[in-house]
């Protein structure tokens, strides 16, 4: 297995050296067309050619990602391995040449273009000097990450009739030995040759006829390639897959939502749990230690009307923690008990280590789409503390144990009905991050509010079964975004900073003081991440979709973010 | 009061076509697929359906159309197809930037719009449903051939330029003022009542370009504008000289909104002719089709 192969190999090893070439230089060429006759007579001639020595940087052919490589990923810096950075997902770089004295000197160092037009919400990964970013629909391209230049690029051939919800996304790839894993629109996973773009293989995961897509960086754990799966607008039953590298084999495969004769299938009315979604479109988490997968789900279907789906609807708006080799629930938590306003719980798990009353807890930092942050034990999915972190006017607060305590009567109706957040959230997919250094949570909130309608709709197989919708009541304009960080002892804001009118981008964070994040305005800027000081901004012209991410090429620090449909990276002027 | 004629042009809209009228049993036969030959030949068009234009808009149609609306296409769109800033999915209420005739409507929902993120319908969707989803798209503004107006367009221009005074501040076809939006085209984008609604009560609803932002300097100085831009880091105004300024937010002390409307109401000025009158030749301002 690559796992053994790849740990004789240190990638220190690997460092970019200069190579002297020598270079052949036919300068009989230039001579034209009359010299041709000579040629003969020239042969063994010191004018037929000429060694000239000349000077390249090689970036070197990288070292295999094994899996030591990536539970240790912090440790290596100036690689960014998979698409939160680091297994617990803190997005906390150890980097601090870029820092909050030197921040302002940042400079444009080059630009991709990502010649299909959408909005990017790509995370790169680099590993050993080369970036691999993922492009709408569902293509990567590697480059020198110093330059931007292209060694080679994968397309993937789609269908023209995909089913998929809100457009046309792929947000990265994960890297195991030398094989790139990545998600594809049709709802296939498809494993490529790091070096070339070869596709080994090409697995179907499930019928995108049915309304299934696939959108999301998957997560290595172990030996195995982790997934989830796009599509709960359409009656999907959701579920979170595990596949063998080497073959694309499946090796389990876990519902969120349970089938018949199964705890919490009672928590679904009549038949629904077959059409319910609990959809798992974002990147999990992983802990080593505990051998805990975890990973948030979707809404249930359909999302606003809940008539059809009376109960709980288990584990739909939930975290589920999954053992790392078999997929069995060992513990969830559900947000949302049978959530009538989408609020998915598709964000990405935050894992710590944190003193908590007196002692050290292993906890997990989420701040959801309905409004709340939370922090719970990840050991026993159990509740420590939780407050809104946005504007929601749907429930009066948590009972004890973290379930919301609704506010009768916002249920969405046929005529509409106001309520916060709006659909898009509170917060969302954007990834948030948290930091070594201020022992801070930091997200992307939205104080907005939306019209909510509920509709009657009868399930049919691949198409849309949303049972509503929503309208905004005011113009974008009058709503207002935040960057806050949060004390995830006590879930209090500790400091927000304005943004006009929205974001969703994500946020990275640095051992040099930094996050890092962008605003739906075409911003890329840098906060001080103990005050919510503003050190630096430039406008990139197009909205910032994506999480920010750094790496370092010889000892030179980058800072990469997508907005619009370009990959910037930056680093210090010299 | 001037808020009477709101509701008098609403009568005027034009009823149902001949084609209207036939539609209605068509849209009753199962599959709804009859050849635009047949359709063509039975109600004297064109005998190319795509020359027909849409015989599927009965009110049943528009209500159909709108049901597979909401289900299929308001998650980009928005539940009251008015776009989404987010989605960059466009507003539908008003006049079209990529179809100006039902068959152009009815091409972008089956082919989808190629580079963008306007997907086609399903494949297997019938044509009829397309056309029912052209129709209830048409239903969202009005048709202007269809509107009689009780007012006078002629006059309506006198006034607009002459006891009205509204060309100190809007522009029409590069005449007039900076200091209200260009009304070029506005009959494209605000139905006769709405327009009604802007002149008695202009300060429901202001656009938040025409808002205002009152800007205070880090030396006292304050400047007021109107919104041009409002970003994450700065802003840009226009003062009422027209002067055109941009400020870093971090560089000023500084600023808050005015979100209300500098131009005044006429309910008082004009009478419920002249209002008429005003309606009648801004609703006539529209592009050429």
């Amino acid at each position: 297995m690559r796992r053994s192969t790849n740990t004789v190999v240190t990638h220190k090893v690997v460092t970019h050296k200069v190579v002297t070439h020598k270079v052949v230089t036919h300068k009989v060429l230039a001579l034209g067309f009359i010299a041709v006759s000579s040629l003969t007579q020239l042969a063994g001639n010191q004018l037929m050619a000429q060694e000239e020595p000349f000077q390249t940087v090689i970036t070197p052919a990288f070292s295999p990602v094994t899996w030591e490589r990536l539970v240790n990923a912090s440790d290596e810096p100036d690689n960014w391995l998979m698409y939160s950075g680091t297994l617990d997902s803190q997005r906390y770089s150890k980097l601090n040449q870029v820092n909050k004295d030197n921040v302002s000197e940042l400079e444009l160092q080059w630009a991709y273009q990502i010649p299909v037009i959408d909005r990017a919400e790509t995370v790169p990964l680099v590993v050993d000097g080369i970036m691999f970013i993922t492009e709408a629909p569902s293509n990567v391209v590697a480059v020198d990450a110093r330059t931007g230049g292209i060694y080679w690029r994968y397309d993937h051939v789609l269908p023209d009739d995909l089913r998929i919800c809100c457009g046309r996304n792929n947000r990265g790839v994960a890297i195991l030995g030398e094989t790139l894993f990545m998600s594809t629109l049709d709802a296939h996973l498809v494993a490529l040759d790091a070096r070339t773009g070869n596709l080994l293989w090409n697995k179907e995961v499930a019928d995108y006829k049915q309304g299934y897509s696939k959108t999301e960086a998957p997560l290595i754990v172990k030996d195995l390639v982790v997934t989830g799966i796009a599509g709960g607008e359409f009656g999907i039953r959701g579920f979170i897959d595990a596949y063998d590298p080497a073959t694309g084999d499946l090796v389990w495969r876990t519902y969120t939502i349970p089938g018949p004769g199964e705890p919490g299938n009672e928590t679904w009315s009549g038949d629904s749990w077959k059409t319910g979604g609990a959809a798992t479109w974002i990147t999990g988490s992983y802990d080593p230690e505990l051998n805990l997968v975890y990973w948030g789900t979707g809404n249930p279907g359909p999302d606003w009307n809940g008539d059809v789906r009376l109960g709980d609807n288990l584990y739909s708006d939930s975290v589920m923690a999954l053992d790392g080799d078999t997929g069995k629930l060992a513990w969830h938590f559900q947000f949302t008990p049978h959530d009538v306003h989408d609020y998915d719980a598709i964000q990405i798990p935050i894992l710590a280590d944190i003193t908590y009353e007196g002692s050290e807890r292993k906890v997990m930092m989420w701040a959801n789409r309905n409004g709340f942050y939370y922090t719970l034990d990840r050991e026993t999915g159990k509740f420590l503390v939780g407050k809104p972190y946005a504007t929601q006017t749907w429930a009066e607060g948590l009972d004890v144990n973290g379930r919301p305590i609704r506010v009768p009567g916002m249920e969405p109706t046929y005529e509409g009905i106001l309520v916060s957040p709006p659909i898009v959230g509170g917060t969302n997919w954007y990834s948030p991050g948290y930091s070594q250094d201020t022992g801070y949570f930091y997200v992307t909130a939205f104080d907005g509010e939306q019209e909510f309608f509920k509709r009657d709709e009868e399930f049919e197989v691949g198409a849309r079964y949303t049972g509503g919708g929503g309208r905004y009541t005011q113009p974008m304009d009058a709503f207002h975004s935040s960057i806050r960080a949060i004390d995830p002892v006590t879930a209090d804001i500790v400091w927000e900073f304005p943004i006009q009118p929205r974001s969703s981008a994500g946020i990275t964070t640095t051992a040099g003081g930094l996050v890092f994040t962008g605003s739906a305005d075409g911003f890329f800027f840098a906060l001080d991440a103990s005050t919510g000081e503003e050190l630096w901004h430039k406008s990139l012209g197009a909205r910032v979709h994506a999480a920010p991410m750094t790496f370092a090429v010889d000892d030179k620090q980058y800072v990469t973010v997508a907005a619009g449909n370009v990959v910037y990276t930056f680093a210090l002027r010299e | 009061m001037g808020l009477n004629s709101t509701t008098r042009w609403k009568w005027l809209l034009a009823s149902a076509t001949l084609a209207v009228v036939l539609s209605g049993s068509f849209s009753e036969i199962p599959f709804g697929f009859l050849s635009g030959t047949i359709i063509g030949t039975l109600i004297g068009t064109p005998a190319n359906a795509e020359d027909g234009g849409n015989l599927y808009n009965t009110e049943l149609d528009v209500t159909q159309g709108r049901s597979y609306f909401e289900r299929q296409c308001s998650r980009c769109h928005g539940f009251d197809a008015t776009g989404n800033d987010e989605t960059g999915a466009p507003d539908l209420t008003g006049r079209l930037n990529r179809a100006s005739t039902d068959v152009g409507i009815f091409d972008i929902l089956r082919n989808g719009i190629a580079g963008t993120a306007m997907l086609p319908v399903s494949a297997t969707l019938p044509d009829t449903q397309i056309w029912q989803l052209v129709a209830y798209i048409n239903s969202l503004s009005a048709d202007p051939a269809n509107i009689q107006l009780p007012g006078n367009a002629v006059a309506g221009m006198e006034l607009f330029t002459g006891k009205g005074d509204c060309d100190s501040c809007h522009m029409i076809s590069g005449k007039g003022g900076r200091l209200g939006s260009d009304l070029s085209f506005v009959g494209d984008r605000r139905d006769p009542e709405e327009l009604v609604s802007d002149l008695i009560t202009p300060t429901k609803d202001v656009e938040p370009r025409w808002w205002r932002l009152r800007i205070t300097g880090r030396d006292g100085t304050v400047r007021e504008g109107f919104r041009m831009n409002e970003s994450s880091f700065s802003v840009r105004i226009m003062d009422t000289d027209e002067n055109l300024w941009s400020y870093a937010t971090n560089q000023i002390e500084t600023y808050e909104r005015v979100t209300d409307s500098t131009m005044p109401s006429f309910a008082q000025t004009l009478t419920d002719s002249e209002v008429d009158d005003l309606v009648a030749y801004l609703f006539s301002l529209r592009k050429e089709i």
